[in-house]
């Protein structure tokens, strides 16, 4: 018999039962909760007259909602307070543990989980919140789920599930000096297609995956959803055990060691079967830019926008055309060429420290471009943002012009105040380009961090690789 | 199942930010509903009837996890979502609400405004006004049942009343 990939055996740990309609119910070891997705579910559950099956499963924090600006008077609109207060009082009221917005330890969820050691090798991981398959760089089956599906894991601790095919993405070689790991995973996404990863989950294995940094690890596995994944994994090695060991919520003495022995067996066995493999080659990434409304239209930004003219499928070219016209670009222009309003430097894909360490690199010393009406910098946590104030991190931003802000989820889907106005295009490290996502009519071009500052230093699109 | 709608058709990628959008999730839910899908058809939320049927090409409701995605247009009267491949998430979270998702080949071949009868459970879409009948997948029976009780949570209260 063949052996076990990593998905296999995070699968078979968990599995409750298999049901005769293929089914499984699968039980869950970590479930956190942000203010957007768990109003409804904790009303439903309450509704049923029911509670939470396991409290200290739970971990919950206010991101989307929170101000980013000084945050002393509250939040002004009535709105995102009721949201944030909502989940305050279900989490006051359930003794769920939950970061409040004046904690130093809150942040966008994603980001946090890590930080604090609640994200564990081997577990089960799920919130309201697609972008939960970060959490897949620890060895963790990881995944976004609906309302109805929060609600059903507070009641049970358990979820209905599929089980995925198994798809293994090896990435060879070493990624070139100035190429980041969003370069990488926009590269994946710009090859396989948003759908490329649909049914699997996806373990990312090869050289280039196993240099990454924690953090790096975690920006590939952030946008495998976008890659239309359930799932990405990466195997467990000394690197993730490293970056656990000490966290608040990471187990200690004994029961250390009895986990990090477990945990070294959280790979894919030497003889495992994927049911699909795309090998890639570092050295042939660039750092991308995308040109369109999906996080599959992207390009090197060393390329020109490309002509749906020379689209074969007429679905594709009128897709293309109609996110070229969304996006006020013309094809053929050099990305080099296109100018930005406005630069966003945060959210769960590109707001820990290594990334704002790569842009401050770029910006120390420099000042950003007089059209860019305006750059920030929104750490993904406060332990972010107070790690790098130690580091003098802030300094290099305020100093180049950039404002230096409270964490959370900002401008990556806007639902606070941080937004862009209609027509208005922005260099973005979040990981979603759709229409309308920044604020209404908005355009976003998603790149890494290190590629962001360029931007706001030159007001264009430039190649980092050349500063 | 049995009664006819008119189909909103769409293309590819129409993504979670598109049918709830960010800036509306904090409202109420028909606030939100009445900005469903304001970036690529403004027309749609202000038209759209109860019993219609939503069509799309690849990759239906990508992205966020927001159950508010489907529900917003069920709130404004969709009864069933067709598409030849659907973002997983939204997929389930559809019918977690009760709304059947339906995976369907030929979408190309419908025309908005056409009118659409679907049997989720036998997986046929009869295109009234093309006089076509086209198949989709049809839905497996628990799923059948789900959808039928109301959705995912009053699905499984209605088992645990059954003491199953
Ligand atoms: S930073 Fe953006 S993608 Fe990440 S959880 Fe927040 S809104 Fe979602």
């Amino acid at each position: 018999m063949a052996g076990k990939t990593l998905y296999d055996k995070l699968w078979d740990a968990h599995e409750v039962r298999r049901n005769d309609d293929g089914t499984s119910i699968l039980y869950i070891d970590r479930h956190l909760l942000h203010e957007v997705t768990s109003a409804q579910a904790f009303e439903g559950l309450e509704l049923a007259e029911r509670k939470p099956w396991r409290i200290d499963a739970n971990l919950a924090v206010s991101d989307h909602n929170v101000p980013t600006t000084d945050r002393r008077g509250g939040i002004r609109d009535p709105i995102s307070r009721l949201q944030v207060d909502t989940l305050d009082a279900n989490c006051d009221k359930h003794h769920i543990v939950q970061f409040k917005m004046n904690d130093r330890r809150q942040g966008i969820v994603h980001v946090i989980g890590p930080e604090q050691g609640a994200t564990l090798p081997g577990m089960t991981v799920v919130c309201g919140d697609s972008h939960t398959s970060t959490h897949g760089a620890f060895a963790c089956l990881a995944h976004g789920i609906g309302t109805s599906e929060v609600e059903h894991v507070l009641a049970t601790q358990c979820l209905l599930q599929k089980k995925s095919k198994n798809m293994r993405i090896v990435v060879n070689g070493r990624l070139g000096k100035g190429v980041s790991p969003k370069d990488l995973i926009l590269g994946i996404i710009g090859r396989i297609g948003t759908a490329g990863g649909t049914g699997y989950a996806i373990e990312y294995a090869g050289d280039a995956i196993t240099a990454l940094s924690m953090e790096g690890r975690m920006t590939v596995c952030n946008m495998s959803v976008e890659a239309g994944a359930r799932a990405g994994i990466i195997a467990v090695d000394d690197k993730t055990i490293d970056y656990v060991k000490g966290r608040p919520f990471a187990p200690t003495g004994e029961m250390w060691d009895r986990a990090v022995a477990a945990w070294r067996g959280l790979v894919s066995d030497a003889d495992a079967v994927f049911d699909h493999e795309v090998v890639f080659d570092a050295e042939s990434i660039v750092p991308h830019v995308t040109w369109g409304t999906s996080p599959e239209m992207v390009i090197g930004v060393d390329a020109r926008i490309p002509d749906p003219r020379e689209e074969e499928d007429p679905f594709r070219r009128e897709g293309m055309e109609r996110a070229l016209a969304y996006m006020g670009l013309e094809a053929g222009t050099p990305m080099s060429d296109v100018k930005v309003d406005k630069i966003f430097i945060g959210s769960c894909t590109n707001g820990r420290l290594e990334d704002l360490r790569a842009a401050a690199d770029i910006v120390r010393g420099r000042r950003i471009a007089d059209n860019i009406k305006l750059a920030m910098v929104v750490p993904g946590s406060g332990v972010v943002k107070q790690q790098a104030e130690e580091e003098g991190i802030h300094e290099a931003f305020i100093e180049a012009g950039f404002e230096w802000r409270e964490p959370g989820c900002s401008m990556c889907l806007g639902m606070n105040d941080d937004r862009l106005e209609p027509g208005e295009r922005c260099a973005s490290t979040s990981n979603r380009n759709f229409e309308g996502r920044q604020g209404h009519l908005s355009r976003t071009h998603l790149v890494g961090p290190a590629m962001a500052a360029a931007c706001a230093v030159a007001g264009h699109f430039v190649d980092v690789r050349e500063w | 199942m049995s009664e006819s709608g008119r189909a909103w058709v769409y293309g590819d990628g129409i993504n979670t930010d598109l049918l709830a959008p960010a800036a509306y999730l904090k409202g109420s839910m028909e606030e939100l509903a009445a900005h469903c899908l304001q970036d690529l058809d403004p027309d749609f939320a202000r038209s759209v009837k109860e019993g219609d049927v939503f069509v799309a090409g690849d990759n239906l409701g990508i992205g966020s996890s927001r159950e508010q995605a489907p529900q917003a247009l069920q709130m404004l009267g969709i009864r069933t979502v067709l598409a030849k491949s659907f973002g997983r998430i939204f997929y389930r979270n559809a019918l977690n609400l009760g709304m059947p998702a339906l995976v369907c080949a030929d979408t190309d071949r419908i025309r908005s405004g056409d009118r659409l009868r679907v049997d989720a459970t036998a997986g046929v879409v009869e295109n009234l006004t093309s006089g076509e009948t086209l198949a989709c997948e049809s839905l497996p029976p628990h799923l059948v049942e789900m959808v039928a009780d109301g959705g995912l949570i009053p699905h499984l209260k209605k088992k645990l009343a059954g003491g199953r």
